[in-house]
């Protein structure tokens, strides 16, 4: 979500589904994670529009409190008057108009040009409370492929709706998520842990599935290994031993010559003085070395 | 009718050779797709590949049932068709392999030859009716030879966001429609579509109104069993079946060598079908080479399965 949408592509969008009531937990989570990230500026998204259903609009300035920049988040209020009883001007019953509300919210977050929004929907089942099920994918598939849209996630409560209505959702997702608790009869008690699926489709038409464990707390949820990892044999993760003995590792070109000029030996007789000189500047300190890149990554189909 | 897989795109690289392959050979095209602008898609068309060999391609029926690795149009047209275009215009071969990364030029593309409809925002179906007719009674079938031919391109025809898409028995009817229509004239449709949108009762009916039905299927990224049970899984990107074939005006039946077949992108610019092949077992599991095993994907199994 973060890195958003490459240009003349659908952005990406998430769908966090869930039958158990911690769902709400996850969106709550994706949401201070993307706002942190947009407000930090290390995502495409220079912004944020959050459409309101299930919860009011102070809820979500509460959450997003610490280090909320009013700039960069923008909340539609779709939960006060949804039918607009009070306030004949605001409906959510027709799409287009809350295409229109969205997309006004998050150009004037963003201001125009190749700047890009992102949207987030705390729950797409009120949506289709009181719209039909195509006009609710118009509208998602519109957000998608509006060019100033960076990245879109929503709620959907699986076990609201007949089967079709999750189908459509995933169908028009980029990614779905869904939680699992580890024991199913153990939902009325104290909910302790529980598996975090993700389904990814990627752009060279592969599916990646991946999936974690996660603490479910009454405050929320957290990740018990950070960043999805892979199922795989290995062991990729390292342990705060090999951390510090990699840490430790001293580079071939990195160490300082201890006040020495360094000097390599190339197999001539003479180094003339100042002759060779390696200059090494590593790309980055915090960039993990053997990081992820998939060479498939810009397969587009 | 391609059934498309919900979580890939690949009914998109057939919807491109498909396209591709009719206006490089003179043959208009109809193109209907939910986007509110399909003129876009049209720039992904690819052109054709440079070919290897400057041979004439000689049409003998026995020698295209070799060519495996290739887009085998062959199954959308009757036998009668197939000859039309060969020696005709000597400038191009009838060309199966096409460039991904190589955009088609754009005099391909112009108003005349191509025509555009958005699905999205009709409230039924009889704009497309009416759109399908008008393009079809341009290539009306006559006794005599054939000088023209046209191609329709619907994509994803029942996609959630059109208004009509939970009108099934409207939808049907249209396929119906649009069968018998391009069964009287010189032209060809293909309609993808996601089943697992469609009620399974209608899902049935439209698998059973299609000529030709193949499905595509997405595949799972780093699973083990797969990549140990088949060779190449790292160049594959899905897998390709083929349900049913064109059959009309003939009592003899297609018999198939395989119906499943992987879909991959060769140096990431050309599309290659493969039967798949089962890497070879390790001897010392004890179960000897030859048993078969699943080795497809797909848990859709064709009429033609055995």
């Amino acid at each position: 979500l973060r890195d958003g949408a490459l240009e003349g592509e659908h952005a990406p969008a998430l769908t966090i589904k869930d039958s158990i009531p911690f769902g709400f937990h996850v969106f709550c989570h994706v949401l201070s994670q993307l706002s942190s990230f947009i407000l930090a500026g290390k995502s495409q998204s220079g912004g944020l529009v959050v459409v309101s259903f299930s919860r009011s609009p102070s809820f979500y300035l509460e959450l997003l409190k610490k280090g909320i920049d009013v700039v960069s988040i923008q909340i539609l209020d779709c939960y006060s008057d949804p039918l607009g009883w009070k306030d004949r001007l605001k409906d959510v019953k027709h799409m287009d108009k809350l295409y229109n509300s969205i997309v006004e919210r998050g150009k004037g977050l963003i201001g125009g040009g190749k700047n890009r929004f992102s949207v987030a929907i705390d729950s797409v089942d009120e949506m289709s409370r009181h719209a039909s099920t195509s006009s609710v994918a118009g509208l998602l598939s519109n957000l998608r492929s509006h060019d100033q849209v960076s990245s879109i996630f929503w709620l959907l409560h699986s076990d609201l709706h007949e089967a079709r209505v999750a189908a459509v959702l995933e169908y028009l997702s980029s990614m779905v998520t869904s939680l699992e608790p580890e024991n199913l009869s153990l939902i009325e008690h104290n909910l302790k842990k529980g598996k975090f699926h993700v389904r990814i489709k990627r752009r060279n038409g592969r599916v990646r599935v991946m999936s974690e464990e996660v603490h479910i707390e009454q405050s929320g949820i957290s990740f018990i290994n950070q960043g999805l990892v892979p199922k795989v044999q290995f062991s990729l993760e390292l342990s705060e031993k090999e951390r510090i003995d990699r840490a430790n590792v001293v580079l071939p070109f990195e160490h300082q010559g201890n006040g020495k000029p360094i000097q390599i030996y190339d197999g001539r007789r003479s180094l003339a003085d100042g002759g060779g000189e390696i200059i090494y500047f590593r790309d980055s300190d915090d960039e993990m070395p053997d990081s992820d890149e998939d060479p498939d990554d810009d397969l587009d189909i | 009718m391609v059934m498309e897989d919900a979580e890939a795109p690949h009914h998109m690289l057939l919807l491109r050779n498909f396209m591709s392959q009719g206006l490089v050979h003179n043959q208009p095209l109809l193109y209907a797709s939910p986007a509110i602008d399909p003129r876009g898609f049209l720039g992904t068309l690819p052109s054709p590949a440079a070919s290897k060999d400057e041979k004439s391609h000689k049409h003998d029926p026995d020698q295209e049932k070799g060519l495996r690795i290739a887009w085998q149009y062959k199954k959308y047209f009757g036998e009668s068709q197939l000859n039309f275009d060969g020696q005709r215009d000597g400038k191009h071969e009838y060309s199966n392999e096409f460039d991904l990364r190589k955009p088609l030029e754009r005099h391909f593309l112009s108003a005349q030859r191509v025509d555009c409809v958005s699905i999205q925002d009709s409230p039924n179906l009889s704009a497309l009716q009416d759109r399908s007719a008008t393009f079809l009674s341009q290539y009306p079938r006559n006794d005599g030879s054939i000088s023209c031919a046209g191609r329709i391109a619907i994509q994803s025809f029942s996609a959630p966001q059109c208004a009509y898409s939970n009108m099934e028995w409207d939808m049907l009817s249209f396929i119906r429609s649009l069968k018998s229509m391009v069964r009287s004239s010189n032209a060809v449709a293909l309609i993808t579509f996601p089943p697992s949108l469609l009620s399974p009762s209608f899902c049935k009916r439209w698998q059973h109104m299609a000529d030709t039905l193949l499905s595509v299927k997405a595949i799972p990224d780093e699973d083990k069993e797969l990549s140990q049970l088949l060779t190449g899984y790292q160049d594959m990107v899905g897998f390709l079946n083929v349900h049913k074939v064109a059959r009309i005006n003939t009592q003899v039946p297609v018999i198939l060598d395989a119906t499943t077949f992987s879909i991959k992108l060769q140096k990431r610019r050309f599309l290659v079908l493969e039967c798949l092949n089962q890497a070879p077992v390790d001897g010392s599991s004890g179960t000897s080479y030859g048993t078969s095993g699943s080795c497809s994907g797909s848990s859709k199994t064709g009429n033609l399965d055995f």
